[in-house]
């Protein structure tokens, strides 16, 4: 778009002082009038509805005014040549390269109708110097198409290599990330897990609790390291977030007396959105389970216009008044909402029984 | 006196559990070997009792360690130590000669218990249900699975051997392949 706004404006300032200089027909100012308002006109209207840069449609509207303006100069060596070539850029960098070729072919030809309807007879077939010429002049949009057709499929073939490869580093990182938790750090837990409940039984008193505590950590730990390592390894593999948790809600009420209800109506969320938003609805839905005695719990996914809800309400017991010993659940719950743009709200339930956790996510993924 | 060599990758694990066995009365930790290739030269060295090998090894699995101490002789009860205590590993574990397997999320007090059981003979194994034994049967050819019922009836190679009319050799063979059929990938990153 860049491209065109500066070889427009360059073209239309040129054709502008070729009609000043020179006479060219007989109505020139007009000629003037017309070629700085379709300049304008035309540019704005690229600038303002992008969606327009892409469309065919808009294309050819453009490729007719300009060889409009060529026909009405009364020449194909037009003082909107070049200007006539800069409605080529957005078809050929728009299309792929054999479509932008035929494009540029059908443009070629169009010009060579205008040429002919303007000047070209029998006395311009006989001239060789004004036979070469035209013929430079038919073949210029053509490989002008070409070149930047041949750019932009290089320049997309780059991007594309370039995503791939930074694809890769990704997942190679996530494996080596994956790797060290698992097989380091988790082992370290392990062992210290172990050590640790050497001491079970052989400390009396307030110490027991101690230990039973550190052990309870330390299990947590190792619970969570699980976690992370399963989400390294498998980002959602493009399941819906309501259908993951009614997967979570099965495995949960194998475990559980509570009755777990899902009514999911949230739709399709961006790939990365959906990732912590079902990681953000699991852990509330495990916390709801395993902490607040509750008897029913319900789960309800929506989606209102732009935004979308996860809702977890228990019937159970509340929020505790003091943070349980290893839970950083709730902060990493913040910290995943914080990453989406989504809020989160974490309150007492309907008639300050049980707990509700309300979690509004957009729809559309940030352009960070 | 129980003589016990640990088998483990990871020295934080095996710093672990030599410190933890010193301090139960009656368990000795002789040595640590750490992979495969080190462990023949600390069996031969120790002569343990009871052998705790970790199922997660870089370098040739647990199970492939659990066959090779199995092999020598006098042959010590072997203790799978696993952070995956699935029960799909129990088959695979029994057909390479384990004796009991331990949860590595267990406490302390649960290990010292095992080691003294699969030191006096006992078998410390999860049981293992039809759905299992099925699941099993289906992956190994037919020709092995009177060496899968001998080996869950706890049958010595050398029994199995004459009453199948093959040479104990062979029986081995066969029966390291069956454990590789049935190798449970573990649910962690693999190298490589």
């Amino acid at each position: 778009m860049s491209l065109l706004l500066m070889t427009r404006l360059l073209a239309a300032a040129v054709a502008v002082a070729l009609l000043v200089v020179h006479r060219v027909t007989a109505f020139d100012t007009t000629l003037i009038v017309a070629v700085s308002v379709f300049t304008a006109a035309s540019l704005a209207a690229f600038s303002w509805i992008p969606r327009l840069q892409s469309a065919p449609l808009a294309w050819l509207v453009d490729g007719l005014a300009v060889l409009a303006l060529v026909a009405a100069s009364e020449d194909w060596r037009s003082p909107f040549y070049v200007l006539m070539l800069t409605a080529l850029i957005l078809p050929s960098t728009g299309l792929a390269f054999r479509r932008a070729l035929a494009w540029g072919v059908m443009f070629m030809l169009a010009y060579l109708g205008v040429a002919l309807y303007t000047e070209l007879d029998a006395n311009t077939l006989r001239s060789t110097i004004r036979l070469e010429t035209i013929a430079t002049h038919v073949m210029v949009p053509f490989v002008v198409v070409l070149a930047l057709a041949y750019a932009a499929e290089v320049l997309e073939r780059l991007r594309d290599e370039r995503l791939r490869s930074e694809r890769l580093a990704i997942e190679s990182e996530r494996q080596r990330i994956a790797w060290e938790l698992h097989d380091s750090a988790k082992q370290r837990v392990h062992a210290a897990h172990l050590v640790l409940s050497a001491l079970h039984g052989q400390v009396a008193g307030a110490q027991a609790g101690l230990v039973d505590h550190a052990l309870a950590e330390l299990r947590a730990a190792g619970a969570d390291m699980d976690t992370s390592v399963a989400e390294l390894r498998e980002p959602l593999e493009g399941r819906s977030v309501g259908r993951l948790l009614e997967e979570r809600a099965g495995q949960l009420a194998s475990v559980s007396d509570a009755e777990i209800v899902v009514r999911d109506a949230i739709g399709e969320l961006p790939t990365s959105i959906a990732a912590h938003a079902y990681r953000i609805g699991a852990e509330a839905l495990t916390n709801a389970v395993r902490h607040s005695e509750a008897k029913h719990i319900d789960v309800v996914l929506e989606r209102n216009g732009t935004t979308a809800s996860i809702k977890v309400r228990d019937d159970g017991c509340g929020l505790p008044a003091i943070r349980r010993p290893g839970s950083n659940g709730l902060r990493s719950m913040r910290a995943r909402a914080e990453t989406i743009g989504a809020t989160l709200s974490i309150s007492s339930g309907d008639g300050g029984r049980g707990t509700l956790v309300h979690l509004t996510l957009p729809t559309e993924a940030g352009n960070a | 006196m129980i003589r016990i060599l640990i088998v483990d990758d990871h020295p934080a694990m095996r710093a672990g559990l030599t410190a933890v066995l010193r301090a139960e009365p009656g368990l000795v930790p002789l040595a640590a070997a750490t992979s495969l290739d080190d462990t023949p030269a600390a069996l031969n060295r120790t002569k343990p009792d009871v052998v705790v090998v970790d199922y997660h090894l870089p370098v040739g699995d647990g199970l492939v360690v659990c066959r090779m101490v199995k092999r020598h002789v006098p042959a010590p009860a072997v203790l799978l130590y696993s952070a995956y205590a699935d029960a799909s590993l129990t088959i695979p574990a029994i057909l390479a000669g384990v004796d009991g397997i331990v949860n590595k999320a267990a406490p302390a007090s649960e290990l010292y218990d095992a080691i003294r059981r699969v030191a006096r003979g006992e078998r410390l194994l999860p049981p293992i249900n039809r759905e299992l034994l099925d699941g099993a049967a289906a992956e190994l050819d037919p020709e092995d699975l009177p060496i899968l019922g001998m080996s869950l009836d706890d049958t010595s190679l050398g029994d199995m051997a004459t009453a199948l009319g093959l040479e104990p050799a062979e029986v081995s063979r066969r029966l390291d392949r069956m454990i590789v059929r049935l190798k449970v990938e573990v649910a962690g990153p693999r190298e490589g």
